[in-house]
């Protein structure tokens, strides 16, 4: 494992333009790559407390650059507003995750928000895998998630939800919930999730899904891939959503964009954990005849 | 609502109206093979769960725009919501049975509701790929056009998606008409409340997991009677 020296500006007193009260509660960060002789480095970055930028590190011969999203605080509380704006130049490959789970705390009125913008430019890959949103008794988070793709990215994305700290017995008891996915590709085409849960409310009601402890979607987007690789693909994760019956309901198919869209359900965190491994691994395979990522985040 | 004006509807949402709608269950069908809905009470409880989460702020918000955008004439309002709806159905045999029911009742609808401008126009924009042709779309415009306003218009679309639930878990499982009826009924109420609550100044979204992915497993089914 190598590490890579990254240009960090981080702010460490507040500008003018940022009331004394956001700081720590309204972070940004900026990460852009580039691919240089054959490795992805980051060319710009930027942040501001809470988040705290690490240097991307090389665990395999792909030159991809591995980056973990840190947020010392651990969670966001009402209020806070986290933004995440990357870029990928050309032939860029960038794996994204983060140490642990984020936990959105309860709020008395305000909002939680977590706004993220990925372009990913021509012939790029963004892998992105943080770990999943705990939603507290009586939080209310907004996350908004849109990645633009130029022609020849793949974006693979991975986004899960847990019903709450269900160790205490907590499920589905935050106040709102708020999900957007969108991706956009070079031609036009695009797919959209988007969610607003409100167990409070008659049309905002969890539903069929409290039965369930973990909900997570995995989108697999790219121009650049073969028909009948997403047929195999298809295929190989439809067997690998099936090996838990009982313990996960998943189903996969093709979205209005180029790819594969993959929906499951589990009961337990070690069940949502293989699932994503599987499935990861699965598309790596398929789709650039890559290993599976060893984190080693544990 | 003048008879006049209900009679021109209620021909669209009647199941004599050759939509096609009868080769598809909406992923009913492999949730009854896969032991989700297994009676009544479970179809009952699926369906409404569906309606609510699912359907009331997609396809119904979806119907009530098309609607209005019928009324006033605004082509280009009934494309970004078709173009919208189709990013939103992400699994691929719901988002083409969706597409295939709406060019059905957009051709008929232009053939027989001679003389509305708008629905020519949107027909020629689905033909020539412009926009997707769905269901709820295409439903909108043509209640619309027939002078049903938008309340109006939600209901009906989604109690014939109802009917049609129940059409289809009669032909996957031992749920007889006089059972049908009754489960219907159950719904009604939720029907009602969507058709006025559906705000379309907010987003389109969707909350149906688990049925979303009923959907999404029906491909992947040894035997089929249903194509969705």
């Amino acid at each position: 494992m190598t590490t890579a020296p990254v240009l960090v500006s981080r702010k460490r007193t507040p500008s003018r333009s940022v009331p004394i009260e956001s700081i720590g509660r309204v972070g940004e960060l900026r990460l852009d790559y580039a691919e240089r002789d054959g490795r992805t480095i980051v060319t710009r970055s930027h942040c501001t407390s809470p988040w705290h930028l690490l240097p991307p590190i090389y665990l395999d011969e792909t030159g991809a650059a591995y980056t973990l999203l840190v947020n010392p605080s651990g969670g966001l509380v009402g209020g806070d507003h986290l933004s995440i704006d990357m870029r990928l130049d050309d032939g860029a490959h960038a794996l994204i995750s983060a140490p642990s789970a984020n936990r959105v705390y309860r709020s008395q009125g305000e909002v939680s928000v977590q706004d993220i913008e990925l372009t990913v430019g021509p012939g790029a890959i963004l892998e992105w895998f943080p770990e999943h949103t705990i939603p507290f008794a009586g939080s209310r988070f907004r996350q908004r998630l849109h990645a633009a793709l130029a022609p020849g990215a793949t974006v693979l994305l991975w986004d899960a939800i847990a019903s709450g700290r269900i160790a205490r017995g907590e499920r589905w008891a935050f106040a709102t919930l708020e999900n957007e996915i969108h991706i956009t590709t070079a031609s036009g085409s695009s797919l959209v999730e988007r969610y607003e849960l409100d167990p409070a409310t008659n049309l905002g009601a969890v539903g069929l899904a409290e039965e369930w402890n973990y909900v997570a979607s995995l989108y697999v987007v790219s121009d650049a891939v073969l028909s009948e690789v997403w047929t195999r693909l298809e295929a190989r994760v439809a067997s690998i959503l099936d090996g838990r019956p009982g313990l996960v309901l998943g189903g996969v198919s093709t979205p209005a964009a180029p790819g594969l869209a993959v929906k499951l359900l589990t009961k337990k965190a070690p069940d949502l954990t293989q699932m994503l491994e599987a499935l990861w691994a699965a598309v790596r395979q398929e789709l650039w005849n890559l290993p599976p990522v060893n984190w080693r985040k544990y | 609502m003048d008879t006049r004006a209900l009679v021109e509807g209620l021909r669209f949402t009647d199941t004599f109206f050759p939509s096609g709608g009868y080769a598809f269950s909406s992923g009913l069908e492999a949730a009854v093979q896969g032991g989700a809905v297994k009676d009544s009470d479970q179809l009952a409880r699926y369906v409404e769960d569906l309606l609510r989460g699912g359907m009331s702020r997609r396809e119904a918000l979806a119907a009530k725009l098309a609607n209005q955008a019928g009324a006033h004439g605004v082509l280009r309002e009934a494309i970004r919501v078709d173009r919208e709806l189709n990013s939103a159905k992400i699994g691929r045999e719901s988002r083409l049975a969706s597409r295939q029911m709406g060019r059905q009742v957009i051709k008929i609808a232009v053939d027989q509701l001679q003389g509305e401008a708008i629905l020519r126009e949107y027909l020629e924009a689905v033909e020539t790929d412009r926009t997707p042709g769905h269901l709820a779309v295409s439903f909108g415009l043509t209640l619309g056009a027939c002078g049903w306003k938008g309340e109006e218009t939600v209901a009906a679309f989604l109690y014939q998606t109802a009917v049609g639930f129940v059409s289809a878990a009669m032909r996957l499982s031992p749920i007889g008409q006089r059972e049908g009826q009754r489960v219907l009924g159950q719904w009604l109420p939720l029907i009602d409340r969507i058709s006025r609550e559906v705000d379309t100044h907010r987003p389109m979204c969707s909350w149906s997991p688990v049925q979303d992915i009923y959907a999404m497993r029906h491909g992947q089914l040894e035997w089929r009677l249903f194509r969705s």
